[in-house]
């Protein structure tokens, strides 16, 4: 069985800066795959080549079978890929159900039946008690949580996390991690994005460690993080001979 | 939840109904020429204020260069009747069609600008319109046209005794715009505008096609606007460039949905059921002398208004209504 993400000797350079040097990922149905690396390794880069937001200046991107690399971000959606932001985008001046609804209405062209699929997604969520709020007033974490739901609302093979864990309480980043577990239960592939490594390592099935643009290791967790080369990308020099 | 939503929305349904039959039975009451032209642009203007408001309230993409389609809107009308007999019935239709056109052959271009730029840019637009009729012989360039007066009927849309018809048109005209707004709002396309407006980049994260629903609202927009144009020129019976597509116009299709409330489905007829009276009798009661006072008392009272309520005169409504749907 193909993998259902693959990204093949991707490049992306910015001006003189390359952010991604040759990357080949690959993503298996079901899987939840963590992509961590320190800052400005090239993990948003990555992430918004795989969601069509620009396109790669080189390689390609394929998705379920399919090349997508010239895809724009919406054709992308249709396809099944859904994404979250780093930095929050809620519909600010509109309701949590009416900002779900613009998701669901990917896949449901009635009415009815987009508000009906919203109001599922809140309730798996955790968000069915502030459908009727505008996004504006939600707490930062709740915001997250739309952004998942938003997500969710059409219908992906494959979600893409940026960060959702990141800038959280214990409690709201095991609630978040929950959620996680339950998208992946509910068949959906998940590649998250992070760099706190003690909340991600756990709910991973496997990690992929980028540096500097390029693939560093890849592997279990467990495996990852014991590694000498991530310890070094990490922490430095000193702290690798020590390993 | 959806049980509420579906209440509102038809609660509004039945409010317009209402509010359309009472303006429906004005002329009852209302006997005073004068007065009935007010009741006419207020009407109007209310139905060119919620036009606007699909593009530059729901879809975000803010015009001032909306006096384009309303000339052009009039200018197909009248010159398809004076140089070919056409029907203005007919004429009202084109105009909007080819208005429609325009906004969307305007859109592909300008449509990759944000903000301000894309403001100045419709602005710049409408200009070079008007610049354009001034000069274009054919259409009259600047001594515009005089509508043949072929005496009262339905058929060529022309009432020369009375204002009352033109009072019916347009209200049909603002009840189908609001009707629109409101059909809109609940539909896939009112969705995408909003999440357009909101954040494109998210929107287009969830398969939203950000260009084409700009295009779509546009051309809406500007067929609604182009229809106003048309009436309007049939009602003066007479129009020239300035007439029909100086930058009043634009101004005028934006300030009621602004100071109504942008965006929102009452705020435009909100909006002009206020500021358009208030034009007309400023002009008259302390216009005139010295061309000025009017303006600076119109100018003042939005700027009022906007300091107090900044998201519109609907807020004032819904500011309430909320705090009742949270307890």
């Amino acid at each position: 069985m193909t993998a259902l993400l693959e990204t093949r000797g991707v490049w992306q350079r910015f001006g003189g800066l390359v952010a991604n040097s040759d990357v080949s990922i690959s993503v298996g149905r079901g899987e939840i795959v963590g992509l961590i690396g320190p800052n400005g390794a090239g993990k948003s880069t990555l992430f918004n080549l795989i969601a069509g937001v620009l396109p790669p200046t080189q390689g390609s991107i394929w998705f379920d079978g399919e090349d997508v690399t010239k895809l724009p971000a919406a054709e992308r959606c249709q396809r099944g890929v859904g994404r979250t932001f780093q930095v929050v985008k809620s519909f600010e001046t509109m309701t949590v159900i009416d900002n779900v609804i613009v998701g669901a209405l990917m896949r449901n062209t009635v009415m009815r039946e987009a508000r009906r699929k919203a109001h599922e997604v809140l309730e798996f969520t955790g968000l069915a008690a502030r459908a009727d709020v505008l996004a504006s007033d939600l707490v930062p974490a709740e915001k997250r949580r739309l952004e998942v739901a938003r997500a969710l609302a059409t219908e992906p093979k494959l979600l893409l996390l940026d960060e959702v864990l990141t800038g959280l309480t214990p409690t709201e980043a095991q609630t978040g991690v929950a959620l996680v577990r339950k998208v992946r239960d509910a068949g959906i592939t998940v590649l998250m994005v992070e760099h706190v490594m003690e909340i991600v390592m756990p709910l991973v099935d496997r990690a992929i460690v980028l540096d500097l643009g390029k693939v560093l290791v890849e592997g279990k967790p467990a495996d990852v993080v014991r590694d000498p080369k991530v310890i070094k990308a990490y922490l430095g020099d000193r702290h690798a001979v020590g390993a | 939840m959806d049980k509420n939503y579906t209440a509102r929305r038809r609660r509004d349904l039945i409010i317009a109904a209402v509010l359309a039959a009472l303006a429906a039975l004005a002329p009852l009451f209302v006997k005073n020429v004068y007065i009935q032209n007010i009741l006419v642009l207020t009407l109007m203007y209310a139905a060119l204020s919620q036009s606007w408001n699909i593009l530059s309230g729901y879809c975000g993409q803010i015009s001032l260069g909306h006096a384009l389609y309303f000339g052009i809107g009039a200018y197909t009308t009248e010159l398809l009747f004076t140089k070919f007999g056409v029907l203005p019935w007919f004429g009202m239709l084109a105009g909007g069609a080819i208005a429609a056109l325009i906004a969307m052959g305007l859109g592909y271009p300008f449509f990759r600008l944000r903000g301000h730029y894309f403001v100045i840019a419709t602005i710049v637009i409408a200009e070079i319109g008007l610049l354009l009729f001034q000069n274009w012989e054919w259409a009259g360039a600047a001594m515009g046209i005089t509508i043949p007066v072929r005496g009262d009927s339905w058929l060529k849309f022309q009432f020369m005794r009375s204002k009352l018809p033109y009072f019916y048109f347009a209200l049909a005209l603002c009840c189908l715009a609001w009707f629109v707004t409101w059909w809109l709002e609940d539909s896939k396309w009112g969705f995408w505008w909003r999440a357009v407006k909101d954040n494109p980049e998210a929107a287009e994260s969830l398969g939203v096609v950000v260009f084409n629903s700009k295009m779509g609202a546009a051309a809406v927009s500007a067929f609604l606007v182009a229809v106003g144009g048309a009436f309007y020129a049939q009602f003066l019976a007479y129009i020239d460039p300035e007439s029909v597509m100086g930058f009043q116009f634009s101004l005028l299709m934006a300030l009621p949905a602004v100071l109504g409330g942008i965006g929102t489905l009452w705020g435009p007829v909100l909006g002009a059921a206020i500021l358009i009276p208030m034009t007309e009798l400023t002009r008259s009661y302390i216009g005139g002398s010295g061309r000025g006072v009017d303006l600076i008392v119109y100018g003042g009272l939005i700027v009022a208004i906007s300091l107090a309520l900044p998201q519109g005169l609907v807020s004032l409504f819904s500011r309430s209504k909320a705090k009742g749907a949270t307890r």
